[in-house]
């Protein structure tokens, strides 16, 4: 009797998980300034690495010419 | 620069498991990334495993010490030496800490009947109720949440670990064991932090989601899952005989 009953709750469980695992996280809980950064430092040395020098020919930008 | 000095020394992260294992994301093509589906997905098969497992340690108890055992060093292996090699060591960590979780769990029936299913039954009620307070917004971890998890969860460890120690010698920290207002409030904290050690590995996982980090990633937030999953099951098994036998 009691491996019915573990079987059964067992399948509920994973059938309830597979459900709500699957839907993604509210907007409130994403979009957050405050979120944790797991791979905060990883992802600053990633761009660190990035060269910001941009390629071409410099020109000279007037304001004037802008309005 | 952030207001936290161990923040500042450490890193965002003092987990190792954690720090180390977030890639460049940039080199990963779209299709080995891992994604929220995937990681559920795993974490299902690596639950499977584990109830596959608590079912022949139910008929065979004497193979909980060994399963545990086994577990244990799976689990560090997989942790500290290689996470990328999660897909082949967590179903054996699933199948080996089912196989623990199964005699340990037919030792307590025979003590307390019912306590099994009980303890079953809370273990995958907290996780649903907090899979739900997270994914809807409810409970929102931040970098202060995941300091205060992170140092209490290391508290208990060494508590833990000096308790064990000292049980060689024949002495003990009375208290952890004792079924008295202090061993049970003792338990009911150990589970809350177990609880809410769920609700960073449901944060690791959507962020690595987000981030598309490696696929192998998918097994190892299904792992992170998982210890917490047991410990928390543990835990729960603990409190209740401890109630029990009140």
């Amino acid at each position: 009797m009691n491996a019915i009953f573990f079987s059964i709750l067992a399948i509920f469980s994973l059938f309830v998980f597979m459900n709500l695992g699957k839907i993604r996280a509210s907007k409130k809980q994403m979009d957050r300034d405050d979120r944790i950064k797991w791979g905060n430092r990883r992802r600053k040395s990633f761009f660190k690495n990035r060269s910001t020098i941009i390629e071409g020919k410099a020109e000279e930008v007037k304001d004037d010419a802008k309005k | 620069m952030s207001k936290h000095s161990a923040l500042n020394t450490f890193g965002r992260s003092g987990n190792p498991a954690f720090t180390r294992n977030f890639d460049d994301t940039g080199a990963v093509p779209q299709s080995e990334r891992m994604t929220l589906d995937g990681a559920v997905n795993k974490t299902a098969i690596l639950l499977s495993l584990c109830f596959g497992g608590a079912f022949i340690g139910w008929n065979v108890p004497a193979l909980a010490m060994p399963g545990l055992i086994i577990g244990t060093i799976l689990a560090f292996v997989t942790i500290f030496r290689n996470p990328a090699k999660a897909g082949t060591t967590a179903p054996f960590y699933a199948g080996f800490e089912g196989i623990a979780l199964g005699g340990i769990t037919v030792f307590a029936e025979a003590q307390y009947p019912g306590i099994g299913i009980q303890a079953i039954g809370l273990t995958f009620g907290i996780l649903a109720s907090l899979l739900f307070c997270y994914k809807s917004g409810i409970i929102k971890p931040t970098e202060n949440f995941r300091l205060m998890i992170f140092s209490a969860t290391m508290g208990i460890a060494l508590l833990y670990l000096v308790s064990f120690i000292m049980s060689f010698f024949g002495s003990g920290i009375g208290f952890i064991h004792s079924n008295g207002m202090f061993g049970i409030g003792f338990s009911l904290f150990v589970v809350g932090i177990a609880a809410l050690n769920l609700v960073l590995d449901f944060d690791f996982i959507e962020e690595g989601a987000e981030q598309g980090l490696p696929k192998y990633m998918e097994w190892y937030g299904a792992f992170s899952l998982m210890v917490t999953l047991v410990w928390l099951y543990i835990e729960i098994l603990r409190l209740l005989m401890k109630l029990r036998s009140r």
